[in-house]
């Protein structure tokens, strides 16, 4: 189990809380709590209800959907020093995706009520955590565009449908 | 530089649990990979109408496909009527291509999807993927015999070894030696170790009570080392095939070890650039490969004949031997349901690139009392080919249980 002091410097390298000063990071190290997954287990599966988001400490994670039966999309990977499970912790509705662990991984998971704590005690460390949250949001809306598209083009090409000609 | 210019072939990434939930696997799945195992089908007989007409001027003989719910028309050429009547369903876009440069000897690569987008256009066609074994087994996933003949499809079917990268290895084989095999020198020695062949199985054959006795107190496992040597020279099998090419002036593809349908462990060469030689070519090419065994049998042979009467030596280089020329006859006897080298020189010679599949659905009708039109030398080739097959297939699983069964008592 790391030490405050220790994933205070883990979080100094993480984008979330680059503009955290120190003292600020250690008091909210102590507010995470650290989860280990060993390779192939499940976090959470998409469905689930959920209010906490987590940080990659070690290792990485495979977010993906369900297709069909047995299949999932794989929608991407996180790893050291990126976050997911952000969206249930905001809306309160149910996982969008399934997290699974690609290796063995070390997680810090930030609840509900803890995010909130941040908010009243430090609304300037609250307003660059949610900052670069929503710069981290801008650029996963764009890679799922991208996905969108990269999946259409897999479909007009395994069909060989002629959209042009049409 | 072509990097740049042609865009990537897009590929999904799939995760697929395993069956306990507790594993799964990553597969990367290509676009291209998966539209060259559709399957088109045309619509069901009485939807379309096919007419025949032939051009005034240039006498080229052309066709009509009417699509009768939509009222489309579309001209189809002699090339594209082909194409068209296999697509039932059953046959993938490979299997065509493959028809087709059968057929007409050469590959024009924009033919089938162009045919494709035009009957789509005209809705005259619909594409399925996937293989019917694996659709029946999808199907019946309750079945617990079933799921697990599924999982070890699946697994093996995933096993493959290979290599793009050959060409300049056969090259080499053939300019150090492999040439020699081309020749008129070898063709006369294939002959002579033939005929040497022949009479040390003669003579094996009248003193069989007592080779198989050598085998000793496990047959059994004798003939499964016997089988498992076997597949290793079904690589020089592979290996003899490639040289044709390279002697031929033609490119090998690729070379590799992989699991044929998920459960038949055999090596491979790529040799679809023969078809871009002639008829003459792709007949030697498919020949030579099968030599080998007709080679290795009659080496078996002649050590049998001369290790010690009744000892496992004999009996190990008899069983060998007989495995080999087994071989040499299945690989080159084109009547045994399989489409192996022989099957493609028959089909070949007769100009009939669908030679099973036309035969197995024409037998399929006539079962059902539903053969269509009156009797031709086509209907007659049909019947003949799976007559044939059907009664070589019974006889070579009775020889072969009738060899089991005596070399075990």
């Amino acid at each position: 189990m790391p030490s405050a002091a220790e994933t205070a410097t883990f979080l100094k390298t993480v984008r979330l809380f680059k503009e955290f000063a120190d003292p600020e990071l250690l008091a909210f190290a102590s507010r995470l709590h650290a989860r280990s997954l060993r390779r192939g287990q499940v976090l959470f599966r998409e469905g689930d209800h959920g209010d906490e988001m987590f940080v990659v400490r070690e290792g990485s994670v495979i977010i993906s959907k369900a297709v069909t039966g047995r299949v999932e999309q794989v929608l991407g990977r996180e790893s050291v020093g990126s976050f997911f499970g952000e969206m249930s912790l905001f809306d309160r509705s149910p996982r969008s995706a399934t997290i699974q662990a690609e290796t063995d991984v070390e997680l810090l998971g930030l609840d509900r009520d803890n995010l909130n704590l941040l908010i009243e005690v430090n609304p300037r460390a609250a307003a660059a955590f949610f900052h670069a949250l929503v710069q981290v949001f801008i650029e996963r809306l764009r890679a799922s565009g991208n996905l969108v598209a990269e999946v259409t083009r897999w479909g007009l090409e395994a069909t060989g449908l002629d959209v042009e000609g049409r | 530089m072509d990097t740049e210019l042609t865009p990537r072939r897009a590929k999904l990434e799939l995760l697929v649990r395993g069956e306990d939930d507790a594993t799964f696997e990553l597969r990367q799945v290509s676009a291209a990979a998966a539209w060259i195992k559709m399957r088109p089908q045309r619509l069901p007989g009485g939807e379309f109408e096919l007419a025949e007409v032939t051009s005034p001027v240039d006498r080229q003989r052309r066709f009509i496909l009417k699509n009768a719910a939509t009222e489309r028309y579309l001209m189809l050429s002699e090339p594209e009527r082909f194409l068209w009547e296999r697509m039932d369903g059953r046959t993938s876009l490979q299997d065509l291509a493959t028809a087709y440069v059968l057929k007409y000897g050469q590959f024009d690569f924009e033919v089938i999807p162009t045919l494709i987008r035009k009957l789509q256009r005209a809705q005259l066609l619909t594409l399925s993927p996937g293989s019917r074994v694996r659709r029946a087994l999808q199907r019946n996933r309750r079945r617990r015999v079933l799921q697990a003949a599924e999982h070890a499809l699946t697994a093996l079917e995933r096993i493959n070894v290979s290599s793009r990268r050959v060409h300049p290895f056969f090259d080499r084989v053939y300019r150090y030696g492999g040439f020699l095999l081309f020749t008129p020198a070898a063709v006369v020695a294939c002959l002579g170790l033939a005929a040497l062949g022949l009479v040390a199985g003669v003579q094996l054959w009248r003193e069989a009570d007592e080779v198989a006795k050598g085998l000793g107190a496990n047959p059994l496992a004798a003939l499964i080392v016997v089988k498992l040597l076997f597949l290793a020279t079904l690589a020089l099998h592979q290996l003899v095939h490639g040289l044709a090419l390279v002697h031929y002036g033609r490119r090998v593809r690729e070379f590799g070890f992989t699991f044929l349908h998920g459960f038949v462990p055999t090596f491979y060469v790529d040799v679809t650039d023969i078809f871009m030689a002639s008829r003459r070519a792709r007949i030697v090419t498919a020949v030579s490969g099968t030599l080998v065994h007709l080679v290795l049998g009659t080496l078996w042979f002649l050590l049998a004949v001369r290790s010690p009467d009744g000892g496992f030596v004999q009996a190990f280089a008899a069983a060998s031997g007989m495995i080999q020329l087994q071989a040499f006859v299945i690989a080159l006897y084109p009547f045994c349901f399989i489409e192996m080298d022989g099957y493609h020189v028959l089909a070949d010679v007769l100009g009939l690139p669908t030679l099973k599949h036309d035969a197995l659905a024409y037998a399929g009708a006539l079962a059902r009392g539903a053969a269509p039109g009156p009797w031709g030398w086509e209907s007659g080739l049909w019947v003949s080919y799976v007559v044939l097959s059907g009664v070589s297939v019974a006889a070579f699983v009775a020889f072969n249980v009738w060899m089991i069964v005596h070399a075990m008592s």
